[in-house]
């Protein structure tokens, strides 16, 4: 069996494209790719920034054709439209790729965490439609453990790079628990919903929304269990607050020195404006007790620990390659495989014969018969465990076949098999 | 064998002080807990080591400078424990081992010293008054590092600087309460060292006053930090200014007690 990827992704596809081989739920497409006769198993990957199809097959040539097929006919796009975005890995390069996608270092941002959840559920949908197997299995949970080690040996995910995180990190900084603090969101934007959820992530249970229309607030209050707030509210609001976003498409700065002032009760207040124009006064920042973070300061801190993060990747390419052989090895054992299974029938077909023949005879009168079955299988056992040990090992080291050639010579495999075959 | 305990306790307490750093340095939480255990073993080896002092042959008097130190180190490693408990505060210990560690190794070097004897009518008084003048000492030193750590990591945020050390350093938060706990505990003990100082006095001289400059700089650190506590409670004195009282605060009453008190 060959692993056979094709996809495309966020270095290869405008984002026109990757929206068009968007899917929901690759079921039904999973089902038909696996009802092919050239493919085995498949994993359908699909998120907002890669497409791609992993299948174990036999017949290679026949299952990228039919693979290219699906790509350009079955999800909708136009053919010939793909053929310049679409990468091809195999065997080798195949797992490799794998393991550097669900270790987010193929990631648009390198080290984000979301992609190993992402990997996970579309095992799982493959795994539900019934077109997993044995070898995309051992595959995929081997990708899982390599993200895994990937995210507790190196720093590759350690430094916030989104917008929300770093705020959220720097909130730590400030407050000693972010649980209990009051946290004020001023606009609704999709910037104050990530904000929110990254928030709430963290651990801060109240917050409350504040928008110019509250319908807005609303809405965005609902789904996060926050409460919703005109305007007008801002001061009394702010006096009650240890962490205050916005995001407003205001003209003038509606946090000033005034407001702030009006409402400033004993602690320390976290403010970050990620509007622009600003929305906060940046002479608040002078108040001792306030801490004001404005776009730029929060963009120049994720842009800088991006570039950490892609500099830390070094250490996780090395634990990237170290699976990969591990991989390879277990895959390059499955060549013993059917040897072993040979090997193994061959030895009880002649063990089975030789007791039932021994227990006809007289001498053997009055013996056990199940005593006679288990001391010939221990001895079978262990004649063979030496040989058995010597091919997986000979196997695994990918040398040449010449030590799985000499043990079908010596134990007679093919003319066992070439006998079976006859009768 | 106190002297031993001493020196095996300075060591504990520089080790820890390495990890502290070393952690710091790395952004390894495990470093990090490893120099809070060894600093907690080394807090052990201290009382052990304050506690073998009455072994010598004859036990130097708690007035005495090095056993002071001893005790104020214990006191301090110990509060500094206690206080890790209730608050995020391991990073701190990248200042407290330094510290613990010269306080144990003056300790180990000056140990047995030649003291003075008590009179026997004023030593309760003595022994009170550097008991609790030392334990105020101890806290209210913690204070001045909370403090200290406060003024750094408050400049570093304010300035938008690269937050390399984030996850080691405790939070303006942690610092601040650490900062205003360490100062209510210390402060009456300063206090009560203070009383029972003058009852000292009166018990030796017969007068409440004996006019030496230790005791009028000793007066004027407590009237700095009387003034400081009502800043800090009554008037609601903001976090950094509160950390810069108690670092300089700290400062006057290190020099009245340890500058003052060893050249008088």
């Amino acid at each position: 069996m060959k692993i056979l990827l094709l996809g495309m992704s966020h270095r290869t596809a405008p984002l026109e494209l990757r929206e068009r081989l968007a899917m929901g739920d690759p079921a039904q497409s999973l089902r038909d790719l696996v009802a092919c006769e050239e493919i085995g198993e498949a994993v359908v990957f699909s998120t907002c920034n890669r497409f791609e199809v992993v299948a174990a097959t036999g017949s290679p040539a026949a299952a990228r054709q039919r693979l290219r097929a699906f790509l350009n006919r079955d999800l909708g796009a136009d053919s010939g439209d793909l053929t310049e975005h679409v990468y091809e890995h195999t065997d080798g390069a195949a797992v490799r790729h794998v393991l550097r996608v669900a270790s987010s270092l193929d990631s648009m941002v390198v080290g984000e965490s979301q992609i190993l959840g992402q990997t996970k559920d579309a095992w799982q949908r493959s795994v539900d439609c019934g077109a997993s197997g044995p070898l995309l299995g051992r595959l995929f949970q081997h990708a899982f453990s390599t993200a895994k080690r990937v995210r507790t040996e190196t720093k590759v995910g350690e430094r916030p790079v989104s917008v929300a995180r770093v705020a959220v990190d720097l909130a730590k900084q400030i407050f000693e628990d972010l649980a209990g603090k009051q946290a004020l969101l001023v606009g609704a934007g999709e910037m104050i919903e990530a904000s929110l959820e990254a928030l709430r992530n963290a651990g801060l249970d109240a917050v409350r929304v504040a928008n110019r229309t509250p319908e807005r607030a609303v809405d965005l209050a609902a789904r996060f269990a926050a409460t919703a707030h005109g305007l007008d509210e801002l001061p009394e609001l702010l006096k009650r607050s240890d962490v205050v976003l916005t995001c407003l498409a205001s003209p003038r700065p509606i946090v000033t020195p005034e407001v702030i002032g009006k409402s400033r009760r004993r602690g320390p207040l976290f403010v970050i404006d990620i509007g622009v124009p600003r929305n906060v006064d940046s002479s608040i920042g002078e108040i001792d007790d306030v801490y004001l973070y404005d776009i730029d300061d929060l963009s120049s801190v994720a842009e800088e620990n991006s570039e950490k993060r892609r500099r830390e990747t070094a250490d996780a390419e090395a634990i990237v390659d170290e699976e990969c052989g591990r991989f390879d090895g277990w895959l390059a054992a499955l060549r013993a495989v059917p040897t072993i299974r040979e090997l193994r029938e061959n030895a009880e077909t002649l063990r089975a014969a030789e007791v039932e023949r021994a227990l006809r005879r007289p001498e053997f009168d009055g013996a056990s018969p199940e005593a006679i079955e288990q001391l010939t299988r221990a001895i079978v056992n262990k004649i063979l465990h030496a040989p058995v040990s010597r091919l997986r090992r000979e196997a695994e080291s990918e040398s040449d076949a010449s030590c799985l050639e000499a043990a079908r010579v010596l134990f007679a495999l093919d003319d066992a098999a070439a006998g079976a075959e006859e009768e | 064998m106190s002297v031993q305990l001493h020196e095996w306790t300075a060591a504990l307490y520089l080790l820890a002080g390495i990890a502290a750093w070393l952690g710091l340095a790395l952004r390894s939480r495990q470093l990090e807990r490893v120099s809070v255990l060894i600093l907690g073993a080394g807090a052990v080896l201290n009382v052990a080591a304050f506690a073998m002092l009455h072994q010598l042959d004859p036990p130097p008097p708690l007035t005495d400078l090095p056993t002071a130190v001893s005790f104020t180190t214990c006191v301090g490693a110990v509060f500094f424990l206690i206080l890790l408990g209730w608050s995020k505060l391991a990073g701190l210990t990248v200042l407290v081992a330094p510290v613990a560690f010269v306080s144990a190794f003056y300790a180990a070097l000056e140990i047995p010293h030649a003291a003075a004897p008590v009179a026997e009518a004023s030593a309760p008084w003595a022994h009170a008054h550097v008991m609790l003048a030392s334990a105020g000492l101890a806290c209210l030193g913690m204070s001045g590092m909370a403090g200290l750590l406060f003024l750094v990591e408050h400049r570093r945020i304010k300035a938008k600087r690269p937050l390399d050390f984030r996850f080691s350093l405790p939070s303006l938060e942690a610092l601040d309460r650490v900062n205003r706990a360490s100062v209510a505990v210390g402060f009456p003990l300063l206090t009560l060292g203070f009383v029972t100082g003058l009852l000292w006095v009166h018990a030796v001289y017969g007068t409440w006053i004996a006019g030496g400059r230790h005791e009028a700089w000793l007066a004027l650190a407590w009237i700095v930090y009387a003034v400081l506590i009502g800043v800090r409670f009554a008037l609601r004195q903001g976090a950094r200014s509160a950390a810069l009282s108690a670092v300089v605060a700290f400062g006057f009453l290190a020099f009245a007690v340890i500058g003052v008190g060893i050249s008088s």
